[in-house]
């Protein structure tokens, strides 16, 4: 059994801010791609006839949109940036392990992506002057540590997915829009067709966000809170199983490809 | 105990590429065929080959970063592919790359992210990155982001990471690639410090003169196989009954000089370098008296510039048994 390692959680989480996070590119990711989201949601509520814009699926909504793009372009250029720059082989050629980097970057990734989220609701409080009185504290806040555990989970999944072969990177691209239409970020899943709003119960996401949602707009129905949690708790723990089966795989593959380096 | 540090036994390495979208074809290539070697304890063993010949994948295989197809080897006794993790501790490795480091970051926080993931205990970080970051030559720059850095600075920072965790067996593959000669001479001495200290070292360059200076034991691969592994001085002496005749002719002449030597057996290979004016004739023979009988008549300025005898150096043998005319 080994120690749990702080040490290296504090300099993993350190080197990522430097490296990644605090890059003009993820900044204008966190920030700017939000807001033209949720400027567009604006919009298209104001042109179905609404005079405030809604502060779940429009301000908000921009705000997990956030979050999400920046943990799949950060998973990403996570894996491919360290297989281009030769980094990929001098970490897995060390003693820790490349699952462990690969959680702690994933966390680190989630964690940022709150800065999207908390820059949401200023610009809820700030602009558009919500004050959020009757909101479910505790179940927004219950729900919202779901929602990082669901996005580490798959984000740590997409990692490995990314370091299986140089390829992968390619496919990521088609990630980020889909989840985000299924997930409902900008709208309420019952707008989708049923045959989609089966699909979309297969992300834990969209479970704990629809958890937030309803918290957010000031739901304190338990049974409809636990049951949202838990499958969201569940089906990260399924991609948590799968990533655990694919890790050893994926080790073994792109040691015996030779795909560690891009070179 | 493992009386050796390094042991290969018929080490493979064929990569298998599949291309095409409809119809898949696989392709093989061999890497490394059928490697043996072993490395004592101490020893500073020197693979030389072309590029291409498989040096890097036989390093790659021994630092646990590519798998063999068959065969195996070990490193103080453990296994590379069933004892990965516990590999991993004992070596130090380094890629001839400006590859490989946070640009972003500076050369202490290179090295302080990689002490985390050797497990080393903080106090000790910090007190072995600036030691190491000293002994490179890199100790004023140390708060420097490593996108500053010249390819040089860069791979010394890399012999610096792969000395953090004071490993017993370092591989440094091709470190002095884009080191200019003085910073080069400091690595090669630096290398040797680290021999004094009982370390062992595989060595892969393309500069015969390092490898002459540096190696106890020097394997030449060639197409993936060892073709000639041995001491340098006894390399030398493989080929020890020949000498070598350098004349610099003016390029007129040349063809009527290589007539000349057409007398000569098929012993005597003659290699014609046209990069530069005079032109050069590397005359390598076992007769080298006949040679200058030869071409004495011509040695005026008109003809031949210059005409130098030598004896063999480990470059000459490296290209004798590379051009396939030796083993």
């Amino acid at each position: 059994m080994t120690s749990f390692r702080w040490g290296l959680i504090k300099q993993q989480m350190s080197v990522q801010f430097l490296v990644r996070t605090l890059n003009p590119f993820f900044l204008g990711l966190f920030v700017i791609q939000p807001a033209v989201f949720s400027a567009v949601g604006m919009l298209l509520s104001r042109a179905a006839g609404n005079s405030t814009p809604d502060l779940v699926y429009n301000v908000i909504g921009g705000g997990i949109m956030g979050m999400w793009s920046g943990l799949v372009f950060t998973s990403t250029y996570d894996i491919l940036g360290d297989r281009r720059n030769g980094m990929l082989e001098l970490i897995v050629g060390s003693p820790t392990s490349l699952n462990l980097i690969e959680a702690i970057r994933t966390l680190t990734n989630v964690l940022s992506g709150l800065f999207s989220l908390g820059l949401a609701f200023m610009a809820a409080i700030l602009i558009f002057g919500y004050t959020f009185t009757g909101v479910n504290f505790w179940g927004v806040l219950i729900s919202l540590v779901i929602l990082l555990f669901s996005m580490w989970s798959i984000g740590v999944f997409l990692a490995n997915f990314l370091a299986w072969s140089r390829l992968s990177g390619t496919f990521v691209d088609y990630l980020e829009m889909p989840i985000a239409f299924l997930c409902g970020f900008m709208y309420p899943i019952r707008v989708l067709p049923v045959w989609l709003q089966y699909i979309s119960g297969a992300v834990p996401i969209r479970w704990a966000l629809e958890a937030m949602n309803e918290s957010l707009l000031g739901s304190f129905d338990l049974n409809y809170l636990v049951v949202h949690w838990l499958m969201a708790i569940g089906l990260s723990n399924v991609f948590i199983v799968l990533t655990s089966w694919m890790q050893a795989k994926v080790h073994d593959s792109i040691r015996l490809s030779g795909e560690l380096s891009s070179i | 105990m493992d009386s050796f540090a390094i042991e290969t036994k018929s080490l493979n390495k064929v990569f298998k590429t599949k291309t095409g979208f409809w119809k898949n074809k696989s392709k093989s290539t061999v890497a490394v065929e059928n490697i043996s070697f072993s490395v004592e304890r101490g020893e500073l063993f020197g693979l030389l080959g072309p590029n291409g010949a498989g040096k890097t994948t036989t390093v790659k295989m021994l630092t646990t970063l590519l798998l063999p197809t068959s065969g195996s080897a070990s490193i103080l006794g453990l296994d590379v592919v069933r004892q990965t993790a516990e590999v991993r501790k004992h070596i130090g490795f380094a890629f001839s790359s400006s590859r490989g480091l946070y640009n972003r970051l500076t050369a202490f926080q290179n090295l302080k992210y990689f002490a985390e993931l050797y497990s080393l205990k903080n106090d000790y970080a910090n007190k072995r990155i600036p030691m190491l970051l000293d002994l490179v030559g890199l100790a004023d720059r140390a708060d420097d982001r490593v996108e500053t850095y010249s390819s040089g600075m860069i791979q010394r920072l890399h012999l610096a990471r792969a000395l953090l965790h004071d490993p017993e067996v370092l591989f440094l593959d091709e470190p002095t690639v884009g080191i200019d000669p003085v910073g080069s001479r400091e690595l090669r001495k630096t290398i040797k410090n680290l021999l004094s200290l009982g370390k062992t070292i595989l060595l892969t360059t393309h500069y015969m003169a390092e490898a002459e200076e540096l190696c106890h034991r020097i394997a030449i691969v060639k197409k993936g196989n060892i073709v000639a592994l041995d001491t340098p001085e006894a390399l030398k002496r493989r080929i020890s009954g020949e000498s070598v005749i350098e004349a610099s002719v003016q390029s007129s002449q040349v063809q009527m000089l290589l007539e000349k030597l057409k007398v000569m057996d098929r012993r005597t290979v003659v290699e014609h370098t046209t990069a530069a004016e005079p032109e050069k004739l590397s005359i390598r023979t076992p007769e080298p008296g006949k040679v200058l009988e030869l071409l004495s008549p011509f040695l005026n300025p008109q003809y031949i510039l210059n005409l130098e005898a030598r004896s063999q150096t480990l470059e000459d043998v490296y290209i004798a048994i590379i051009q396939g005319d030796q083993e």
